[in-house]
């Protein structure tokens, strides 16, 4: 845990120090252009928010793992496909609202994004941060959680009948960003993801860093990445040991992005679309067979 | 089906599919959006264009044409992008001498308050800077 709160303080210090310096600064400083060309970056969110008024329509899919090879063309015939259909709007500068479905879980989720920095060109505020939260709801019919009998974790082996709450789920998120000349955007970010229910032998809360980026090769193309890394906390576990079925999840793709449309397909190792998703649930190791294709494309409208 | 109700049908349908065979003839052709086709403000038309030769926007304007123009008039401005064929207005050559005579301020309104079909960029390109990038670049098509 120390040596979390050194990386934290070692990263966070330098860019205190940047700030003091270019306060005094009195010439108006514009936001650099485009950091990212989506509100999207595969798995994760950018600190890119488009103007207000904008109304942004999102695809997310993902598809089986490649592991079967022909026998289902790579993932593209498996069943087990994950789709979200998402709508966001942005009701003041910098502020992003939105909800999604998909089917992993059944999961309705509700999300929030603001953008409290934006970088500037002349550096006199060297990142963009922000801030991202999820709250989703679990809407698979009572069945799929057994018994509908649950636990509460410190009330010893009372048992109680399953209820709303008990579907929710949370993620946060703080997300630093900077635009490094014209071809490197890099992200990074620290999460908390919460679940209210879990299986007996996961944790409840799961704290991960991100690591995310662009590198563009053309006026309109990059390559992208997502790596989403779930720590293993003793301090924060509620098992003896910290289970070890948390998987980091890394992505990587192509991003093509026009006026109004942003397209990225890309492989990556998880299969859920939710950020709490992939940080609780996500058990596959990274390796060959586990890869599986995804695509996004998103829709923006102006009013 | 009997015989009679397939004459019954018939007869419309050779009308129907006469009628749109003409109405392909006399319907209007496509029109070269040529700059006397355009009514520009004469605020815009005296607009001077604060940036003009600033070769630090070069790359800026390349990079929004490449992304916001290109899809429809083509690489390099001929009108010819891959969204060229399913619009009726039929985009005038960047490269055209006639393009080029207008001003700075005709092209500004052209490119980012738009007509019809040419959309408007206002929300798009929020920056005047990057919007006088854009018609530095245009200039550079001759």
């Amino acid at each position: 845990m120390k040596n979390y709160i050194l990386f934290v303080l070692l990263t966070v210090i330098p860019f205190t120090a940047l700030f003091a310096q270019d306060e005094e600064e009195k010439v108006k400083d514009r936001p650099v252009r485009a950091p990212f060309a989506s509100g999207y970056l595969i798995d994760n969110q950018t600190t890119m928010i488009p103007i207000k008024g904008t109304l942004e329509f999102a695809i997310q899919h993902k598809f089986g793992t490649i592991e079967n090879g022909m026998s289902d063309f790579f993932g593209i015939y498996a069943p087990a496909a994950n789709i979200r259909l998402a709508l966001n709007y942005v009701p003041f500068k910098n502020f992003q609202t939105g909800i999604g479905l998909s089917k992993e879980k059944m999961n309705t989720d509700l999300n929030a994004k603001w953008t409290i920095l934006e970088q500037t060109r002349e550096n006199t505020i060297p990142v963009a941060v922000a801030l991202y939260g999820v709250v989703a709801i679990d809407g698979r019919n009572e069945s799929a959680f057994g018994t509908g009998q649950v636990w509460h974790s410190g009330e010893g082996r009372a048992v109680f009948n399953m209820n709303f709450a008990d579907r929710l789920s949370y993620f946060s998120q703080l997300i630093i960003g900077r635009k490094f000349g014209n071809a490197l955007s890099l992200q990074t970010g620290v999460s908390f993801t919460h679940y209210n229910m879990v299986e007996r032998n996961f944790d409840h809360d799961k704290i991960g860093v991100h690591f995310n980026g662009r590198v563009n090769f053309s006026p309109q193309s990059s390559f992208i990445f997502n790596y989403d890394a779930p720590l293993n906390i003793q301090q924060i576990s509620e098992q003896l040991q910290v289970p070890d079925h948390h998987q980091p999840n890394v992505s990587f793709g192509i991003e093509i992005a026009t006026s109004t449309h942003a397209f990225q397909i890309y492989m990556g190792n998880a299969k859920g679309i939710i950020p709490q998703d992939i940080m609780m649930w996500n058990s596959n190791k990274f390796n060959f067979d586990n890869l599986a294709f995804g695509f996004t494309i998103t829709r923006l409208w102006n009013f | 089906m009997k015989k009679g109700k397939i004459k019954f049908l018939t007869y419309p349908l050779v009308v129907l599919f006469a009628g749109m065979l003409l109405a392909a003839f006399v319907s209007p052709t496509e029109s070269t959006n040529m700059p006397e086709n355009w009514d520009i403000p004469a605020k815009y038309k005296e607009m001077k264009n604060p940036h003009a030769g600033d070769a630090s926007l070069d790359r800026v304007g390349k990079m929004l044409f490449a992304k916001h123009c290109k899809s429809c008039h083509g690489n390099i401005g001929l009108g010819d992008g891959p969204k060229a064929a399913s619009m009726t207005a039929k985009m005038m050559p960047f490269n055209d001498p006639k393009f080029q005579a207008q001003t700075d301020g005709e092209i500004y309104y052209q490119s980012i308050i738009g007509m019809e079909e040419m959309p408007n960029f206002e929300k798009k390109i929020l920056e005047e800077e990057d919007r006088w990038a854009v018609v530095n670049f245009l200039r550079s098509l001759k």
